[in-house]
């Protein structure tokens, strides 16, 4: 491969055929159905997808901290030559921030309300890291800094910093141990455009500083685009596609990820002409359609569709979910037309 | 210094209340039928006599002269004359209020002790059979009366077992040198027994149910599951994260206990013939004794309003959302 970085052979991760799901009533929701992907060493790879496509479950079962109602139902998770799906819980429980951090989504709700950021720091600190109190005093210092927060706000508590201050605070807190991968769980969601743009920078600055391997969970294709190494597409539980961002958000290969490039507007402010909407919703995944997933709202949809759609690699490290992903040259060009996407399929 | 600020006008807004409480009583009092005196004045006083008595009392001044005069005297700390016992009402109140203040306190903290461990236990094994037993009975203990539990607790252990005395605050003859002397004496503490425990039992329900429903919100609170996912002990997570913030309303729900229990106290502390401020209200209101009936009332809100005080403040220091608002 041209590019030793971003190499598949010796991931850091790797996902196969994992399966995550939620008991409602007496009902199974297979929420994550099979995923496979690889995390390169590294890198930052953007897992995205529509809400409700699985990209979160599959996010926090990495951490194995899922709802009450969920459970690991299949597959495995290669991390470091152990699989975190059969690990006991001690054995889990001893590789949690230590190796695999986490930033949430909303950092407001996620740091406890009634202590300040520095006990916040240090409780990792100590009681994960095994710091000494001036140790881990030393190191929330060296954390704020590397986040550009001034050191003597440590002592404040949550409620007394703005929202890309507190998205900050959940980056220094998730470096706090030298993680080896960090899963960003939608980390600038809640942010306005500028602020998201800033934390953005900041991560990869640091992920590259310190080549840690990210997992950017997110909605947002133009994110993905602006940050990403990786692009791990999902739709409906299942992995629509994957590959490096060149191959994947450059050249897309199945008609999801044509649909999601249409969809949304480019972070670096290039117009790039008129947004598209995919027509429709993602399917209930309690009782999902037969064959691909995608069928009902594609507008290349054929009658193989109905039938299960293989795995297959367009080009090397770059595998496609589709049926018709050999015509995929053919496809990107109709895509991107927007009467495509207007025609109910 | 915003910390001051607030205190301060939360003190202003303590003394406006009171002033109310206080002006609602004067009135309740002067508004009721009948002759405040009825009471005092024998049937057989001349009328000259009978007259004597309300102006010395007071009562012939027009009703806004008796109110100053009322104030000015409370400023003082001045009560007024209990009819019954021919004694200030302020001396009174003095005796009885310590055994109301221990009966309260002790079985409250008893029972919010008690009940804030056990709902945290119950919410964090939540659907085991513990829980599923657990729930139904103490939603008996708060359907139950007092004064039925009471009499229960009595006919239990003082009249069927005999393990603790039936009433009042020391065995008869005994006489102790001070408060001190007679509140720790096993004597007292024995006494004490029955009806704090009644209190208790009646009162851990509030504290328990609420401590559980809140940890079982809070248990679902973003920063409970990343402390998870910080991998943190099972112990830290539910202590120091679940339990520390659900403990907030539950904390408020004491001071407001407070108040309730002084209500609750008139009933407990006549089923145990306990000698506090509760069974006094109640007679001095049966026997129209209009001073000290006015006194124990004004006593009651005073606790009423000072723990409500101290729950605020309480909250500023447990919740730094609030005191660096």
């Amino acid at each position: 491969m041209s590019e030793p970085l971003l190499s598949v052979r010796d991931p850091l991760l790797s996902v196969k055929d994992l399966r995550v799901s939620y008991q409602v009533g007496r009902n199974f929701v297979h929420a994550v159905d099979g995923a496979s992907f690889d995390i390169p060493r590294g890198s930052i790879t953007g897992l995205v997808g529509e809400s409700g496509c699985g990209k979160t479950t599959v996010a926090r079962a990495l951490t194995r901290v899922i709802a009450e109602n969920a459970a690991i139902t299949g597959g495995q998770i290669l991390f470091d030559g152990k699989d975190l799906a059969k690990i006991p819980e001690k054995e889990m429980n001893a590789l949690r921030w230590r190796d695999i951090a986490f930033i949430p989504q909303s950092a407001m709700n996620s740091l406890d309300p009634v202590y300040t950021v520095e006990y916040q720091l240090d409780e990792v600190l100590r009681r994960r890291g095994g710091l000494s109190r001036k140790q881990s005093r030393a190191r929330s210092e060296e954390l704020f800094e590397m986040v550009g927060i001034d050191a003597n706000r440590l002592n404040d508590y949550p409620h007394q910093f703005s929202g890309g201050m507190r998205q900050r605070v959940a980056i220094a807190l998730a470096l706090a141990l030298d993680p080896k991968l960090i899963i960003a769980d939608e980390p600038v969601t809640a942010l306005d455009v500028i602020v998201q743009r800033q934390i953005l920078d900041q991560l990869k600055e640091l992920q590259t500083r310190l080549g840690v391997s990210v997992i950017l969970v997110t909605h947002d294709i133009s994110v993905v685009a602006y940050i990403c190494d990786r692009t791990v597409v999902m739709y409906a539980g299942k992995v629509a596609e994957s590959g490096t961002m060149q191959a994947a958000l450059t050249a897309p290969s199945h008609p999801y990820t044509m649909g999601l490039r249409n969809a949304f507007p480019d972070l670096q402010g290039a117009a790039s002409g008129i947004l598209t909407p995919i027509e429709g919703a993602p399917p209930n995944l309690a009782s999902p359609p037969a064959g691909c997933r995608f069928k009902p709202r594609c507008p290349f949809a054929l009658d193989i569709c109905g039938t299960e759609p293989p795995v297959i690699e367009v080009a090397p490290d770059h595998p496609v979910l589709c049926h018709r992903a050999h015509e995929s040259a053919a496809l990107r060009i109709e895509s991107a037309k927007t009467e495509t996407w207007m025609a109910p399929a | 210094m915003k910390n001051f600020k607030a205190v301060g006008g939360r003190l202003l807004q303590l003394a406006l209340v009171l002033w109310a409480v206080v002006t609602i009583l004067f009135l309740m009092f002067r508004l009721m039928p009948g002759n405040p005196m009825a009471a005092y004045i024998d049937p057989t006083f001349t009328l000259e006599q009978q007259q004597q008595l309300m102006a010395q009392f007071g009562l012939d001044k027009p009703l806004w002269h008796q109110y100053l005069i009322y104030l000015g005297n409370l400023l003082q700390g001045e009560l007024g004359q209990s009819f019954r016992y021919r004694e200030p009402v302020g001396q009174r109140i003095w005796i009885l209020l310590p055994n109301t203040l221990i009966l309260t306190f002790s079985s409250l903290i008893v029972a919010y002790v008690f009940g804030i461990l056990a709902g945290a236990y119950l919410a964090w094994r939540r659907g085991s059979w513990v829980e599923q037993a657990a729930i139904p009975l103490v939603l008996t203990t708060r359907a139950m009366p007092e004064f039925w539990l009471g009499m229960v607790m009595l006919a239990i252990f003082s009249f069927s077992l005999g393990w603790l005395p039936a009433g009042g605050t020391r065995a008869p003859g005994n006489e102790y040198s001070g408060f001190l002397d007679l509140y720790t004496s096993r004597d007292f503490l024995a006494h004490l027994a029955l009806p704090a425990a009644t209190l208790a039992i009646y009162s851990q329900g509030l504290p328990l149910l609420l401590m559980r429903s809140n940890m079982l919100d809070v248990m679902k609170e973003d920063f409970v599951t990343m402390a998870r996912i910080k991998g943190l002990s099972n112990w830290t997570v539910v202590v120091r994260h679940a339990a520390r913030n659900a403990l907030l309303p539950v904390m408020t729900s004491f001071a407001i206990a407070v108040g309730y229990q002084l209500q609750g106290n008139v009933v407990v502390e006549s089923v145990f013939s306990w000698p506090g401020l509760g069974r006094e209200l109640v007679n001095a209101v049966a026997a129209s004794d209009y001073p000290l009936a006015q006194g124990a009332f004004l006593m009651i809100a005073l606790v009423v309003i000072f723990m409500n005080l101290l729950a605020d403040l309480l909250y500023a220091f447990l919740d730094p959302r609030i005191s660096h608002a």
